[in-house]
This record gives C-alpha cells, structure tokens and sequence, in this order.
C-alpha cells in the first residue's frame, strides 16, 4: 500500500506528496504530458531533443547538473511516445535546490545556439549509437511505420531520421516550450522524507506564480483497424535472423489492458512459460524469444520477438508461432496456469515498491491517464482476472489480420 | 514571489551511517549476515561462493557451472524447478563476476520455507544434464555472435584481454571452441571443488524474521559440506601497450576503449583514484563529459572506469564518437590526463564532487537491496565494513596535490592500451 496526497496549485500544477520515513532521501519527479506522439510528422524527436535541452540553461541557472550535483543529488530524464519524465533523487535537506532548478526552468527556459548545436549533435550520436550502430537497431522504426498509418505512433521517440534532429532551430525550441511546458501540463511527485505541510509550502513557495500558459488540447489521427496481416521483410548485416510479431492492442487505461498484459506473460515470461519452453527447450529454434506489451498510453502493441537458432527458416519458426498462439486460443488457460502469472505480477509489484524513484514515477504516471488510484488498485485488478477474459481478448487480438510482421534476415558476409 | 536570483543555499552531508549488517555463524561455519531493514514482506538470500575465473581449472567452466545449476536436480526437472519458481513469484537467479559465482532469490516472506528447500536441493543434488550443456552452448555461442557483431563490446573485450593477457583469469575471453570445449565432468569438477561450506558466504535482507535465519541455518548445515577454500591461479603475461585497430565494415562510430591494469580495492591509493576517477569521467560533471559531450558534442556518453577484483583492478575510458572525431577524442582524453597531472583541480569543482559522491553513497546503500549490494562488495573483496568509512573520509578530506600526485603516478598514456573499434576515420 502506497500512501499519498494529492493537491493542486491555482497555476494547474498538480503535486502528489508520498512520505516515506524509512530514507534520508528524497525524489522530485516532474512528468510533461509530451511525447513523440505530440509531435508533427515533419519533425519527429522533437519531444526527446527538448528533454536534453531542458538541463542547458534557464533564466537564472547556467548549468542545472552543476548545482543538483553539488547538492549531493543526481538527475536524468526520459522519453517516450507519452510522456516527458524529469527526475531528481538528492538528499532531503537539499530539497529547494531541486524545486529551485526545476521552478525555474519551467519559468522560462534560455537556450542559445551553441547549446542547441551541441545537443542536436549529441542526440544524433545517440541516435546512431542505438538505432544505427547496432544490430536489429532499426526495429522500431520499421514496426512503428508498419503498424500504425494514421496515429503518431508511427515513428520512435529518438525520431524518424537524423536530418529531423538536425533542422531543430531555436524559434521551434521556444514554441514548444511554451506549447507543451506550463504548469498545467505537468504532474510533480514529491516521494521520501519529506511531510506533506512542508510539500505544500515549498510548492507554492516555488512554484505558484508561474503563468498557467494556455491549455494544450491533443488531438491525435486514431489508428483505424487493422484489415490485414502486414509484413516486412529486412536484409542487414545483422549476426542471426530475427521475427517480430506484432498486434494491437488496447490503450493503457482500458480495462482489456490487464488481461493482455497476463497474456502476453502466459505467452513468454520466465523460464517455465510456454513460448520458453517450446522454442528454446524443446524445438531449439530460437536461441533468444519474449512476449510483452507496450504499456503506451494510446492502443499500443503485444509484440513477440525473438532471434532465430543457426539454420532454421523464418517462415517455418513464424508459422510454429502461430500454431502456439492457436493452442492459446482454443481453450481458456488453466487455473493454475493463471494463477502462476497472477503471483509473478504480485511479487514484482511489491519488489517494485522499494525504490522511491519508481514510485515516484508511478504515481506521476498514473496520475497523467486520470487514474492515480491504480497505483494501489493494480494488484487487485490482476487477481481478479478470469481465464475466460484472457481467452477471449487472446482470440480478438492474435489473429492474422490484426499482425504486422517484421523479419530480419542475415546478409551474407 | 521567490528570489529566482539566489539558488538556495546547500547544507553538506556530515556523515552516512554504514548498514551494519548483523554477522550468525551457522553450524557448519558458513557466515550468514543479515541486512533487516525491510518494510514490505520481501526477502532477498544471496549465497556467493568463490568459485569464479581464477579458480578454474579450465576457462569458461565457473559460468558454464553456475548457469546449469538451474537446469536439473536428481528430483526435478530444469522445467519443473523454473514452474516451481515461476508459480511462486520467486526469482532465482545464477549470476557470475570475475571472483564470485551467486544463486540470488528474491522471495515473498510467505514462500520463503519452500523455496529455500528447493535452493538447497540445487546445492545438493545438480545433475548437470548433458543434453542441457549442449542447449547452454549453442545458445552461448549465439549471444558471443550477437555481442561481436557490437562495436562496443568488441572493444572492451580487447582492452580487457590486452591489459591482463589472455590466459589469465580477468583477460581471456571466451570464444566458440572454448564454449564447445566445455565437458560435463568440469562442471561436476568445478561445482565439488568449490561449492561447499568453507567457500561460502550467505547474506539475508529485506524483512528477515529470527525464524527464518533459524530456518537458514537448519537447512544449509545439511546442505553444504566442509572443504577446502579456494586457491587462485593468476598468470600475468605483461606486454608494452599498444593501440589496436579494429576496423569494422560498415560501422557509422567508432568505439574507444583506453585503458590499464590498476590496483584493487584494498590498495592504499584505491580511496584517492575513487576520486580521481570521478573527476575524470565518473560523473555527469565530469571532465571528459563535459568537454567531449557537453562542449563539443562528439558523443551520446563518455565515462571512465575503475574496476576492482579481488586480486586486481584495471581502468579504461570509454565512448561511442562519430567515426571522423575518433582520433580528435582519443587526443582530447589525453589532454584531460595531463591536466590532471599538471593544474591542481580547484577549489569550486573539488566540492562539486566531494558533495556528489556523499549523496550517492546515501542512494547506494538506501533501502535494503541496495545495501545488501554494498555489503556484499565489501565481503567480497575481503574488505572490513570500517573501510566503507576510510573512504568517506577521503573524500571528505582529500585536498588537490594529492589528486595531482595519483595522475601523475597512474594515468600515463605510456601505460594506456587503446583500442578502436569500428569505421574509424573512413
């Protein structure tokens, strides 16, 4: 159980407070809700640019690490297709150089050409390091655009190409800020030592006279469904061959979300389950396989992937997938089966609770689709799934016409 | 309204309170400490044994070892045991470093009994099933595939292997005929040899209950026997360095790996490089994080590293540049030794990173699994808790001549293996 109090500032900014004694520590985590999927499909990895851009200088802070760290505390951010999450864990006494930071680059950020320059070159860097430089780097570029046509989903946070990143200019740097970096489109979680009168204090000690900014309003192309089975074929220099499956599956916030989520655990997680057993153990055809979902706030996917053993067919191991998947639909998994899966999400639930950064991050997350009580409500929902549910959404979501199929095949040397 | 201007004022950590974890001998003379500090019914055991690289008696044996621990028992299956598991919430996990070969379980308190049994059975009676080797070396010999296609890897494996020589037990690497050459009978030599009472240590955190160390100690006096502790064998073969050109067809970065044999960790100066180290490249603010990313944008990351075994210990810088900037960042490493080893770090940045590395001591040991992971670095290392307070004191205290005076000592290009990996300046 996951204590917490919510409340809001006049500006729109909404603050969660959990105290947690037990730490000399304290976390500030302030979540955006921008993502790539806010982004125009001219210009993709915006979201993700602007992320490094927010720790290179603001109206009255020259370099926000040099302070954070000089407050023994350590920061970072990430991106996704959602959301835009900042973070800060340092020691509680110090907690005003955080809201200091953070206040003040919400106010008004100031990024000059160098800086701009500089980190346009460092994302593109990165964008090489993981998408380029590496084998099966790619994937989620070409499932993105395979999978989705209409939602912006259709290309990966660090963006569709390099040359998006490089025409970045500074005018597109204050507008999106002003866009999409108001206090009311930002959730701040304050997680550790600290009370919730003190969090209110500093809060609007620091926070309330920034400027509400106007009201962002998504409105995003829905993916219409799919009719039929997409694939994509890739020769690369990549060491084995490689499928992925992908299907569509329902948004975070819908209720089929939690039965998917066991599905594709009932698919391939842990040792014991069944895609595991089969293709690693048993067939030896893949030296490397797992299910598991996207978790994105719009519909998102139930992926399988996996690397193939040496010499056996990609068409052969996709059509032993499907013919695993048909097992799964033609009866409801036993309870036991069920149960299995339902104590694994029970245990890693509670393990997760451990860390104050992650519950921190949770309750900004939750908090962000208007359902922060799920933060203690999860593990409930889980045990009560049926394995009728789980049958059902297995027939409505594994089937060809809703797959999109990605397979890498190794160029000869 | 809030004086923007002024940033508030930073008050220093004093002083960390080491998680002084309780010390049981059990029965048969294992050690068990215990880390009680948990909230949630969780219970992390973590059972090491020193049996890794330089107790081999053949390379690749200590992993190949650990991981078929997992896969069969005389009463269950490799299946039945990971159903056993999986049904239980539980993870068990077989990992292996340099030194030491683990079986970590992360338990819910209310499975405990029963999945204690099921680790004590593993210990006690492992088939190490032939057909379950085979599986383990086609699959090895896969994922080497996939980490040499990796320009990054590919680098760190020749930088490691060059600094230490590759027939010692922190430089060799593995390769497909290694990987085949392994037998069953290593795996059952290895596991007699060094699995047993003497050559352990158990380490309990989370929510431990007084029954369950009882429980603990009931279970492993019938588990392990006594033997003899491990011997290492260490065959330094020392080269000059050199660079070595890894050219990589196709590769849009280069990958640099520099480095060198250092000391470990219970060297006298390890206190002192700690802090050198981190000054370099160990943090965010660091040098090279600073110049090559932050100033010049060559790369997405740049770091050094000081890496301690028990035996050993080795440094290295690494990074992933755009192919046209990998000589310019090599010479830019370089002029961020010498500056170490000529101008005194001044005042200003010499707190920045004292203040730093206090708060990150705090987070490494917040909570009970982080701390358990700090507790266990110094059992392995053979290190008293006391030393966890030298080196907060060093920090406290370390004043620039002395930093100056370890670059000096140590970070000479001269004692530097580089590797290159990838398109380099084509």
């Amino acid at each position: 159980m996951i204590a917490y109090e919510k409340f809001s500032l006049d500006n729109g900014l909404r603050v969660i407070v959990h105290e947690d004694q037990s730490t000399p520590l304290v976390a500030v985590n302030i979540l955006y809700d921008v993502g790539s999927r806010d982004e125009s499909p001219d210009m993709t990895g915006f979201a993700h640019l602007f992320e490094h851009l927010m720790f290179s200088g603001s109206e009255n802070v020259k370099d926000f690490d040099d302070i954070i760290q000089r407050a023994g505390g350590d920061c970072n951010a990430f991106t996704n297709s959602d959301i835009t999450n900042f973070y800060t864990i340092l020691p509680t006494q110090n907690i005003e150089t955080a809201l200091y930071l953070e206040s003040d680059r919400m106010m008004a950020l100031k990024i000059n050409q160098h800086s701009l320059d500089v980190q346009k070159k460092v994302v593109v860097e990165e964008f090489k390091e993981n998408c380029v430089n590496t084998p099966y780097g790619d994937a989620w570029h070409l499932i993105s655009r395979m999978a989705y046509k209409k939602h912006s989903y259709s290309w990966p946070t660090i963006g569709k190409t390099v040359e998006h990143i490089e025409f970045a200019e500074l005018n597109d740097v204050q507008n999106f800020f002003k866009k999409h970096y108001s206090p009311s489109n930002a959730i701040m979680v304050l997680s550790g030592n600290i009370s919730l009168a003190k969090a209110k204090v500093l809060s609007e000690k620091w926070f309330s006279d920034i400027p509400s900014g106007p009201p962002y309003l998504r409105k995003l192309s829905l993916e219409p469904k799919q009719e039929a089975t997409q694939k994509v074929v890739t020769k690369a220099n990549v060491p084995m061959d490689a499928v992925y499956i992908c299907f569509h599956v329902a948004e975070r916030k819908h209720k089929d979300y939690y039965a998917t989520d066991l599905l594709s655990d009932i698919i391939c997680n842990g040792k014991s389950s069944r895609f595991y057993q089969k293709f690693i153990k048993e067939k030896k055809m893949f030296s490397y396989i797992d299910a598991y979902i996207t978790g994105s706030s719009d519909p998102g996917l139930l992926v399988i992937e996996g690397k193939l053993s040496e010499g056996v067919d990609t068409e052969l191991a996709i059509e032993e997938i499907w013919n695993e998947l048909e097992k799964i639909k033609a009866e409801p998994i036993s309870n036991i089966e069920l149960q299995k899966y339902k104590n694994k999400v029970e245990s890693s639930l509670l393990f997760s609770e451990s860390s104050i950064l992650n519950k921190a991050f949770n309750l900004a997350y939750f908090e962000s689709i208007g359902e922060i009580d799920l933060i203690n409500n999860e593990v409930d929902i889980y045990a009560n799934l049926t394995s009728e549910e789980i049958h059902r959404i297995a027939n409505e979501i594994l089937i060809p016409e809703n797959a999109n199929i990605l397979v890498y095949e190794k160029q000869d040397a | 309204m809030p004086d923007r201007t002024q940033a508030p004022p930073i008050s220093k950590i004093e002083k960390i309170d080491f998680p002084q974890p309780a010390r049981y001998t059990l029965s048969n003379g294992i050690p068990l400490w215990v880390l009680d500090t948990g909230v949630q019914d969780i219970i992390k055991l973590d059972i090491f044994f020193n049996a890794g690289r330089p107790y081999e008696n053949k390379k690749l044996v200590a992993r190949a070892t650990s991981k078929l621990l997992l896969e069969g028992t005389k009463k269950h299956s490799a299946h039945e045991i990971a159903e056993i598991l999986d049904f239980h919430g539980t993870t068990l996990a077989s990992p292996v470093d340099l030194d030491t070969s683990s079986l970590i379980l992360y338990s819910l308190g209310k499975h405990f009994p029963k999945m204690l049994d099921l680790v004590c059975e593993i210990l006690t009676e492992p088939i190490f099933n032939q057909e379950e080797l085979h599986l383990f070396q086609q699959n090895t010999i896969q994922k080497l595939k996939f980490n040499n296609s990796k320009c990054d890897i590919r680098a760190y494996r020749q930088v490691t292997e060059s600094i230490f020589g590759s027939d010692h037990p922190y430089g060799y690497n593995s390769s497909p005929d290694l990987i085949n050459n392994i037998k069953r009978a290593d795996l059952v030599d290895h596991f007699s040899r060094l699995y047993n009472a003497d050559n352990c240590t158990l380490m309990a955190s989370g929510k431990v209950s007084a029954e369950m160390i009882q429980l603990i100690d009931q279970k492993f006096s019938t588990t392990l026997n006594r033997g003899e502790s491990a011997q290492p064998t260490l065959s330094l073969e020392t080269q000059a360095p050199k660079r070595i050109d890894d050219y990589v067809s196709g590769a849009v970065q280069t990958s640099i790996r520099i480095g060198r044999r250092l000391v470990n960790r219970a060297h006298e100066d390890y206190n002192g490089l700690y802090l050198l180290n981190t000054i370099l490249g160990g943090y965010f603010g660091s040098r090279l994080m600073m110049n090559i990313r932050e100033e010049k944008g060559y790369t997405y990351n740049i770091f050094s590293s000081l890496d301690t075994m028990l035996y050993d210990g080795y440094f290295y810088v690494g990074t992933e540049v755009d192919n046209r900037y990998a000589d310019k960042t090599i010479e830019e490493i370089y002029s961020e030794m010498e500056r170490l080893k000529i101008d005194l770090v001044d005042d200003i940045e010499l707190e920045m990173v004292k203040n730093y590395l206090m708060g990150n001591l705090l987070t490494m040991i917040d909570g009970p699994m982080n701390s358990s992971e700090v507790v266990k670095a110094f059992l392995i290392n053979k290190l008293p808790f006391s030393s966890f307070n030298h080196l907060i004191y060093k920090i406290q205290t370390i004043e620039a001549e002395e930093l100056r005076t370890l670059a000096v000592k140590y970070l000479n290009r001269e004692s530097m293996w580089e590797v290159v990996s990838g398109g380099v300046n084509n």
